[in-house]
């Protein structure tokens, strides 16, 4: 992992007990400013008590959940699932129509693990028994970095939680210099430590189960995982990216397509539970079709 | 309004930030367009759950015989955007329902429409929202 000087100095106050202190003087802060405006922020970037970017608040944006989705026409109310150029009313090859998008998408995406050549016969066999073998499909946990940005982050000094709304999850990611912990058991989110690189939050995993997956395109992995997530604030908007390595599978390196989020401030955009995760459909499918 | 580049490149980052709803399973590995069903009956239940939201409508034969089927729709956040509630998906009532059947022959089917007593109707769409007429 490459480290600027900010990080460098992140990384040695992290070392020292009185680290987290620290981080807070002017010095420091004045010595990240710069680094902060690559291009002029549309507003200023609100920060914590500490100096920190302030990170609290509800991020989404993505899923095109602004968009209505659905028609009044005289008595009849038409709930549409979006796929462009399909005539709604033709109920012939609407179902085979949506595969096929969902197979060209996966096919076109540029941004695919680096996995080792040796592993491409049983990627392949993955990918195409998806439907069967993808664990998030079977309702059990996306797990990171699968599962994205976080849907919220609360921030405290040393410590920040992430909640997810899709399967009611949380994070507790401490950013008080400790380790990682070496007393618990492989998890889907895995164990996580998080430090400030300037003005980035970054979030160091390890210990994830190798159950997951990274993708619905079979994307295995091992029990090597190593992810390292980035969480940037500028203005109103929350750039999340990630690193994932895993020397077991891949020939280096993944960066995964970093996802750009804005503040949700409207009280209609607090987070609501979601329901329950319960899988009806596996057993009834009576081909491998997969989108 | 003037978009500045920056915007502009917020909302592309918007747009590849989304994520498909409906991305479980293949409608096609499970139900048959081909063969639409129509069911009259009361809805016992509505699960609301994910992946999918399931009712459940008790449907009697000529010897006044009960056949539960189980009818899958949308998940329910999609169900939610538009409106919909366990109420609304016809919860307690008489209605007559249009699905495409299960192609492993069980009383399963994806739902099309609701057509309630008073001849309000839901109809679920797979297509482009351009295209409702």
């Amino acid at each position: 992992m490459r480290r600027g000087l900010p990080a460098g100095i992140a990384a040695l106050s992290l070392m020292v007990a009185t680290g987290f202190g620290l981080h807070a003087t002017p010095a420091v802060a004045a010595q990240n400013a710069p680094a902060a405006k690559p291009a002029e922020p549309p507003k200023p970037t609100p920060r914590t008590a500490d100096g920190r970017p302030d990170l609290n608040g509800v991020w989404g944006g993505g899923g095109g959940a602004g968009a209505p989705n659905f028609v009044q026409k005289g008595d009849t109310l038409v709930v549409v699932f979006q796929l462009d150029g399909a005539d709604p009313y033709q109920d012939k090859d609407l179902f085979k129509a949506l595969d096929e998008r969902g197979s060209a998408r996966k096919a076109a995406a540029p941004n695919k693990p680096p996995y080792k050549p040796e592993l491409a016969a049983k990627l392949k066999e993955a990918s195409d028994l998806q439907s069967k073998l993808d664990p998030a499909f079977y309702c059990k946990p996306e797990g990171v970095p699968r599962m994205g940005a976080p849907s919220q982050i609360v921030q405290t000094p040393g410590q920040v939680v992430f909640l997810y709304e899709g399967r009611n999850t949380f994070r507790v990611v401490p950013t008080d210099g400790r380790g990682h912990r070496d007393d618990v058991e492989p998890t889907w989110n895995g164990d996580a430590v998080g430090r400030w690189e300037g003005d980035t939050l970054v979030v160091d995993v390890t210990n994830i189960i190798d159950e997951s997956w990274l993708g619905a395109d079979g994307w295995f992995h091992s029990d090597a995982l190593h992810v390292v997530e980035r969480l940037r604030r500028e203005g109103d908007t929350l750039t999340y990216s990630a690193t994932v390595e895993d020397p077991k599978m891949f020939t280096g390196p993944w960066e995964i397509t970093p996802r750009t989020l804005r503040l949700m401030a409207n009280a209609a955009d607090a987070l609501v539970e979601s329901p329950p995760c319960i899988e009806r459909s596996g057993e009834n499918q009576v081909t491998n079709d997969h989108h | 309004m003037r978009i500045g580049l920056r915007a502009l490149l917020l909302i592309a980052g918007l747009a590849a930030a989304a994520v498909p709803a409906l991305a479980h399973h293949s409608l096609f590995a499970v139900f048959d367009e081909g063969q639409a069903v129509t069911l009259k009956g009361v809805v016992s239940k509505v699960e609301w759950v994910n992946p999918h939201v399931y009712l459940y409508l008790d449907v009697a034969d000529a010897a006044g015989k009960l056949t539960t089927w189980s009818v899958e729709t949308f998940p329910p956040s999609t169900l939610r955007r538009a409106g919909l509630t366990r109420e609304k998906l016809g919860l307690g009532q008489h209605i007559t329902l249009v699905g495409y059947k299960a192609r492993n022959g069980k009383d399963l089917a994806f739902l099309r429409t609701i057509t309630f007593a008073d001849g309000r109707e839901v109809m679920i769409a797979l297509g482009d929202i351009k295209e409702v007429k």
